[in-house]
């Protein structure tokens, strides 16, 4: 027990250790201690050793504060505020004798406004405390005495021994020791740093296998040698010192903290990095906050403000310089009079009345607004966004998450979106759809883009709920009666399905694992397209259950024996791999019976070309179902096969083997010698494979695009799965004009077999900007004409990357700002990242990048509005986002609904904070004139105090809640409504002129209305108003009017409105009442006793009251009525064509998508109505192994060894399983 | 848990999922032109008779008002205004006639008006001490007081700028050689007399000074009794006002002519200041003020007339 927890805890440290608070100190005083070595050295299992370095303890602290630092810090934070700071000079200047009003005038709203962010504060801080805590006292094996002990994770130190358990997250960065699996191999998964949920592999040393009990594990004496902590999370470099022995370590020994432990029962590992010395807490840091748009504008408005503060400050100087004058004998001007009033100094008289002035006027800064905003847009994010019910993901228990409260009502300005493919688009999920055998079509579903069409042109399909009775597996979504069970021996031509089947359950690259029992098998495949093809076959009856590297074993049902199996093994004699310049795969396989067959599969332009001869009536009815695929969206495959003669092959097979053992250009010879043989290929049919896309994202793409937003995707992936997606997600089609900008044209592929780096540089960025200039000659006809087709650009990693070159990027922004929609295939994170701020600076959009991996977390900062896909991914891109949430289509919700009202509301409320601090201040600065400019305060010191934060404070803050224009089924019915948002039609100048024409308005009314009318009547018998008198009446009009003037501005209004309303006028005279009924000796408050009784016994007071207000807002009604009815907004558009239905509940909303169930005949039949169009696009896609490494290798990461070697690794199970 | 216990668990339950899910309770209104129109309708109708009976009672009003300033200095003196007002020596009584037009019914106002005079002056308004007015020479911090604080080191009650510039010019008036009764009583505020001036507290060292600013006081009658000062005291709101000098209570008949014999004290000359003198009978709503009684009408009429607009254009262009 030492050191560890005292480093973030400085007072929970230890009694009677005053050894332990002096390592608190140096700790804290840096990060990175000067005389620190460029390597540490952790003695594993030795508490003692490693003591004298003063590693940092495992508990970790996010909070922003502790205890001390709390209010220097936070009041630095508050005061970092322009308008904070600016009220605190204000009552500073207060206290002086220039001015007019008393230091609590200003201070008071200052103090609550500090107090209450300063509140808000503290309770962000206490939950990231509550969370710390519970992180820090998760309990852990650490190997103590002998024996495992549960300690706290936080009790954690370097050189530990831990055990974790299956499941369980890693507390530290470990070096993996020992596991229960063999080999000393465990499994890890690893979506909390990079989102990806597939399990990687971590070997521990050899040597260290042993130590997985703790008798042996405390005999471990290790010694680790390894770099710093950094925060690179892909490299590791280090070594284990044992029995005098260095070993090397490498990333594949080190389990991070943060992964968490899969398929190993436990294993034994030495901590070396704890705490935020962890490699992901080194990465967590310094996340940019963001600042909305609206906000920094609403500086502008503030600044706008301040000079206008400053302008009648000058004006009302100037006018008390000319206007002193010792003439004015009662103002006692004659002897020692001090500067403010001195008539022999007059320049000094408009200096101090500039200060004077300024605290005068200093309600003309709305200093509550920043707090308002901020309550608002926090109840806003907790409560609305947090727990709609329609942005609930039921199925993963994951409600929507705002992390951060900042950006509400950006989300009802977006112009862009940025959007990741796997895993935000698509479920990362491949599904056997449909397939052509011999040139029939079977499989009975429907895709999502294909109900689209449907709904769109108003056939109303219902979701099919396939039949209970039906085959139904994770990775096979078919339904046809023809095919499953067997039936498929009943058609007429069962001889090519048979083909079918077989070359889908032989011609692979996959896997099994597992029992070999149907439903129990697992099939590891290099891409998921391939699982779902073996899948598909076992389902047909025709079950790969194992494989050896020479043989395939089917189980197959044939047709000659009905509903009996027989194993059949097929020796697999050739395997043509996969590439993407082959596009095709090829199984040489030879059966029982000694017959020779090359199956094939691959794209079918590929396939088409190597076809024999005849049967052209099939092949072309397959390439119609192939295109008709394609248009749905639909990844598809074609099929062929090939009787070979035995001699024939023979003859090949050496080519084959002597290109095989070629030492140079193997690769391309054997693709040479592939070519001979995948000739003359009968085609059997094709395959269609949904890319399942994630529920709704074609219709919410669809509604997106209607509302104005143009949406990118941006996708590691190849081209051709790009364009499929793009097409299965409606944002390509047919219609549309397409420029596609690839590097894998023949051109550029054969300057860089040359392999000079800087010719292919140049060579292709020539070549990007002749396309780019083709494409833009191309596209600017169609710019001015709104008839003209729709644009669309595709581009892949390699041009982007010389597009965004600055000599190329306007052109690249030209053309892309003008297509509705862009795909950029093969990017890296960080051309993500690029062309999101390509967009964001240089086009100056509001954008937002949603997306679910950590290659997404650059883009995700880099947007105004990152989004993360939370749920069933990992944790990285939602670490780094602004919003969370579990399926894309809730963005519909996310930014129609709740941007949408978010934006107006706090239009709105910044408006009216606006137009009430003006009018008031205005009445204010009227009085200036016939006091001869000497700053005298027309209101009370407390009126002017509490008028922002008391008297006007709630009712705004109801508006900004409860504000709703239109029900959120109606604005996702018109998503046009949300361009108003894209234009930032509530936020313009022109808005804030005519507000601002408003205020001066109804100030003029306050002041001159009620000095006319004070300046004859009064009370009875005859006696006369005096100055307080009337102040109170034009502060009670005020408030009366500038209350009601809220209400005019609802578009809804709830009980809370009222009492928000009410309560402020309520609270208004029960504050008078009071403060006019009470004098106490401590303070007098002469001036304003008993005013309101005075004024309230006569009928002056009540007929004012309802002339002032009325005449007051007369103008702004009029306003109203003339906008609504002639230059209405969309939205009031629609409110009135909407007006009478009745709004229901959120409830009848969610009640009505609920689908019914039809029969699936008519179902069909509905299907067969649907208009197709010829299409281009066959929509060939497969998932080309090569490419996941892709990323690995540009961020030096670790790559494991060809998931697709199969033979080789089939060898290796068969080897390791006897042991 | 009882049952009403779970209800309200329940409504609360009910009412907090309603709030979340922004689907509460709430009137939608819609400005249609139907609603615009019968709202002005309704502006129109209420305000056109509020204003007219509010214009009835200011009109009911009668009111004399005789400007005096100039009037009251002797033809020889207007070409230095100020030096006559400054010279103590010359008398400084004055003769003005008024007739009346019009019946007046008791209890008829007299004020004096003062304009271009700024009591709402920010060195004017908080010269004073409302501690000493309450307490006297008990209360001894007089700063804010400055510049009239101190006379001889001793604190002038009351203090300030306010009371040493008290209006001191005075009336009497004369009706067929008879005087009226003037009532100087109840011209303060209930409130102002009660509370703010002490009744134990008496003038003192007042107008002592090298300079004299205004009227001065009787030291033995308490402040809370000196009404004139009382109501100067409470401070206008605009630089042109009207402070209650007392009330004639005799009814005034038509063609009634009234002597004023006033002493022209005050000093408004030197910073052009006007002096009135006005008799006015009170209504309901207090004196002659048509601007009340004018802005309702406008304000209904144009109601009214915005109504008849839009609805001609509703008719036109029906939506």
């Amino acid at each position: 027990m030492s050191g560890w927890d005292t480093v973030n805890l400085p007072l929970k440290s230890q009694p009677g250790s005053s050894r332990l608070k002096t390592v608190s100190r140096t700790v804290t005083l840096g990060r990175v201690q000067p005389q620190m070595p460029t390597f540490r050295t952790i003695f594993c299992n030795d508490r003692d050793a490693n003591f004298a370095h003063r590693y940092k303890g495992n508990s970790i602290s996010t909070t922003k504060y502790n205890i001390f630092t709390f209010l220097p810090k936070g009041l630095y934070e508050q005061f970092r505020r322009v308008a904070n700071l600016y009220f605190l000079m204000v009552s500073i200047l207060s206290a002086t004798p220039y001015s007019p009003v008393h230091p609590v005038t200003n201070m008071v709203p200052l103090s609550l406004v500090l107090l209450f962010s300063l509140i808000k504060e503290a309770f962000e801080d206490w939950q990231r405390f509550q969370n710390d805590n519970a992180i820090n006292s998760t309990l852990v094996d650490v190997l103590q005495a002998q024996g495992w002990e549960t300690l706290q994770w936080k009790k954690l130190q370097v050189g530990d021994i831990i055990r974790v358990k299956q499941d369980g997250f890693f507390p530290a960065d470990i070096l993996l020791l020992a596991s229960t699996n063999a080999d000393g191999v465990c499994y890890i998964e690893t979506a909390n740093l990079d989102g990806e949920t597939n399990l990687k592999i971590r070997k521990g040393l050899e040597k260290t296998w042993d130590y997985s009990s703790p008798e042996k594990a405390c005999e471990f004496k290790g010694e680790v040698q390894c770099e710093q902590p950094n925060n690179s999370l892909y490299t590791f470099s280090g070594n284990l010192v044992i029995d005098n022995q260095t070993l090397p370590l490498s990333p594949n020994q080190i389990l991070l903290r943060g992964c968490s432990l899969k398929n190993t029962c436990f294993i034994v590992g030495a901590v070396i990095f704890t705490g935020h010395e962890t490699k992901v807490m080194m990465n967590s840091m310094n996340v940019p906050s963001k600042r909305s748009t609206l906000e920094r504008r609403l500086d502008k408005l503030i600044l706008a403000l301040f000079c206008t503060l400053f302008s009648m400050c000058l004006l009302g100087a100037m006018g008390s310089g000319m206007f002193i004058d010792r003439k004015y004998f009662y103002l006692g001007l004659r002897e020692n009079v001090e500067d403010q009033f001195n008539p022999s100094r007059r320049f000094l008289v408009i200096i101090l009345t500039m200060l004077t002035l300024l605290t005068l006027y200093s309600t003309i800064i709305p200093i509550s607004l920043y707090v308002s905003i901020e309550t608002i847009k926090f109840i806003q994010s907790s409560q609305f966004i947090n727990k709609d019910l329609n942005m609930y993901h039921a199925e993963t228990n994951t409600p929507a998450s705002a992390r951060t409260s900042n950006l509400n009502e950006e989300l009802g300005q977006v112009e862009y979106i940025f959007s990741d493919k796997t895993g935000t688009l698509t479920r990362n999920l491949m599904e056997f759809f449909k397939c052509s055998i011999g040139g029939e079509i079977y499989g009975t579903g429907m895709t999502e883009i294909e109900s689209g069409i449907a709904e769109r042109i108003g056939i109303n399909v219902q979701e099919l709920q396939t039949s209970t009775d039906s085959v139904q597996e994770k990775g096979f979504n078919f339904y046809d009666e023809r095919l499953l069970r067997g039936a498929w021996r009943n058609e007429p031509n069962h001889d090519a399905c048979k083909e079918f089947f077989r070359c889908l359950a032989i011609c692979h690259t996959v896997l099994p694992e597992g029992d070999e029992s149907p439903q129990k098998i697992k099939y590891q495949a290099a891409s998921p397209d391939e699982a779902a093809l073996v899948l598909a076959a076992k389902n047909f009856g025709f079950f790969f259950y194992r494989r050896t590297p020479t043989m395939i074993y089917v189980r197959e049902s044939h047709v000659e024996r009905m509903g009996k199996t027989q194993d059949v093994s097929y020796e697999i004699l050739n395997v043509l791999e996969f590439n993407s310049t082959r596009k095709r795969q090829s199984v040489v396989c030879r059966y029982p019976d000694g017959r020779l067959v090359l199956y094939c599969k691959g794209a079918d332009t590929v396939i088409y070309e190597r076809l024999g001869s005849g049967n052209d009536y099939l092949n072309k009815v397959t390439r119609d179902h192939l295109e008709k695929f394609g248009s749905a969206g639909l990844r598809t495959l074609c099929l062929a096969y090939r009787d070979l003669a035995p001699d024939l092959y023979e003859s090949w097979n050496e080519k084959f083997i002597k290109a095989k053992s070629s030492l140079r250009d193997r690769e391309k010879k054997l693709d040479e010698v592939a070519e001979l043989i995948e000739k003359e290929l009968i085609l059997i049919g094709a395959t269609a494979i949904e890319d399942k896309l994630q529920e709704g994202v074609p219709s919410c793409i669809q509604t997106l695009s209607r509302a104005g937003i143009k949406i990118w995707v941006l996708t590691g992936d190849k081209m051709e799965t790009a364009i499929n997606v793009a097409y299965a997600c409606n944002l390509l089609n047919n219609e549309m004009k397409q420029f596609i900008i690839s590097s894998e044209t023949d051109a550029i592929r054969e300057v860089e077999e040359r392999g000079d780096q800087a010719e292919i540089a140049h060579f292709i960025k020539e070549d990007v900007k002749k396309q780019l200039k083709k494409c833009l000659d191309e596209a600017s006809q169609y710019f001015c004409s709104p008839s003209g087709p729709k644009l669309g650009l595709v581009i892949d990693g390699k041009c982007l990357m010389h597009a965004l070159d600055p000599s190329l990027r306007i052109m690249l922004l030209t053309l892309s700002l003008n297509c509705a929609s862009v795909v950029c295939c093969r990017v890296s994170p960080l051309q993500k990242a690029q062309v999101t701020s390509l967009v964001k600076k240089g086009a100056r959009k509001i954008t937002l990048s949603i997306g679910d991996g950590a290659n997404d977390v650059s883009m995700i900062q880099a947007a105004h509005i990152g989004i993360g896909i939370s749920g069933l991914e990992g944790m990285q891109a939602v670490m780094a986002s602004d919003f969370a949430i579990a399926q894309f289509r809730f963005l519909e919700d996310l930014l129609l609904v709740h941007g949408r009202w978010a934006y107006i509301r706090l239009c709105k409320v910044v408006m009216y904070f606006f137009y009430k601090n003006l009018a008031f201040t205005l009445t204010q600065f009227w009085f200036t004139f016939s006091t001869g400019f000497s700053g005298q305060r027309f209101y009370d010191d407390w009126f002017q105090s509490l008028y922002n934060v008391i008297f006007t404070a709630l009712p705004v803050v109801m508006v900004g809640l409860f504000d709703k224009d239109i029900s959120p089924s109606l604005s996702k019915k018109y998503p046009e409504l949300y361009k108003e948002g894209v234009k930032n039609m509530f936020f313009k100048w022109r808005v804030v002129v005519l507000w601002a024409f408003f205020a001066v308005y109804q100030s003029l009314v306050f002041f001159y209305f009620i000095s006319a009318s004070t300046s004859t009547s009064g009370g009875r018998p005859g006696k006369m108003f005096g100055l307080w008198d009337v102040s109170t009446m034009a502060f009670t009009c005020v408030v009366v009017t500038v209350n009601l003037r809220l209400l005019m501005m609802c578009n809804s209004i709830t009980r809370w409105h009222c009492i928000s309303v009410g309560g402020s006028i309520l609270v208004w005279f029960v504050f008078i009442f009071l403060y006019c009924g009470v004098m106490t000796p401590l303070d007098r408050n002469d001036n304003m006793y008993w005013v309101i009784y005075i004024l309230m016994g006569t009928p002056y007071f009540y007929v004012t009251l309802l002339l002032v207000p009325v005449a007051a807002l007369l103008v702004d009604f009029l306003f109203l009525g003339v906008q609504r009815w002639f230059f209405p907004y969309d939205y009031q558009i629609v409110q009135e064509m909407h007006k009478d239905e009745i709004h229901g509940t959120g409830l009848s909303g969610l009640l009505e998508s609920k689908h019914e169930h039809t029969a699936e005949v008519a179902r069909s039949s509905e299907i067969s109505r649907l208009p197709r169009e010829v299409s281009k696009h066959s929509g060939f896609a497969f998932d080309s192994p090569g490419y996941e490494s892709f990323f690995a290798s540009q961020f030096g990461k670790y790559v494991p060894p060809k998931a697709w070697d199969v033979a080789r690794r089939a060898s290796m199970k068969s080897k390791a399983k006897p042991k | 848990m009882t049952d009403p216990n779970r209800e309200r668990y329940r409504i609360r339950e009910t009412a907090f999922y309603l709030f979340t899910q922004q689907s509460l309770p709430a009137c939608k209104p819609v400005l249609t032109p139907g609603w615009v129109i019968t709202i002005f309708l309704f502006m129109g109708l209420i305000f056109i008779p509020v204003g007219l009976v509010t214009l009835r009672a200011s009109h009911s009003v009668v009111e004399i008002v005789d400007r005096y300033d100039i009037e009251c200095v002797p033809e020889s003196s207007r070409i230095d205004k100020i030096s006559y007002i400054q010279d103590d020596s010359i008398p400084k009584n004055c003769s003005r006639f008024m007739k009346v037009r019009k019946y007046m019914k008791a209890p008829i106002n007299i004020y004096y008006q003062l304009d271009n005079y700024y009591q709402n002056h920010r060195r004017y308004v908080k010269s004073r001490s409302d501690k000493q007015l309450l307490h006297g020479r008990k209360y001894h911090d007089t700063s804010s007081c400055q510049p009239v604080e101190l006379n001889n080191g001793q604190p002038i009650v009351p203090c300030g700028l306010i009371a040493w510039s008290l209006f001191n010019d005075s009336f009497t008036f004369i009706r067929e050689r008879a005087e009226l009764k003037v009532n100087r009583k109840n011209i303060a505020w209930k409130s102002d007399r009660d509370h703010k001036f002490g009744k134990n507290v008496h003038p003192f060292s007042f107008q002592n000074g090298t300079l004299i600013g205004g009227g001065k006081l009787y030291p033995k009658i308490p402040l809370s009794d000196q009404e004139d000062l009382i109501v100067w005291m409470r401070t206008s709101a605009l630089p042109s006002f009207r402070k209650l000098y007392g009330r004639i209570e005799e009814d005034l008949d038509v063609d009634d002519v009234i002597v004023v014999n006033l002493m022209n004290n005050y000093n408004t000359y030197s910073f052009g200041g006007k002096k009135k003198l006005v008799l006015s009978t009170s209504s309901w709503l207090g004196g002659k003020n048509n601007f009340l009684g004018h802005a309702c009408i406008i304000v209904g009429c144009s109601s009214l007339v915005l109504a008849i607009v839009f609805t001609l254009l509703h008719l036109k262009y029906r939506r």
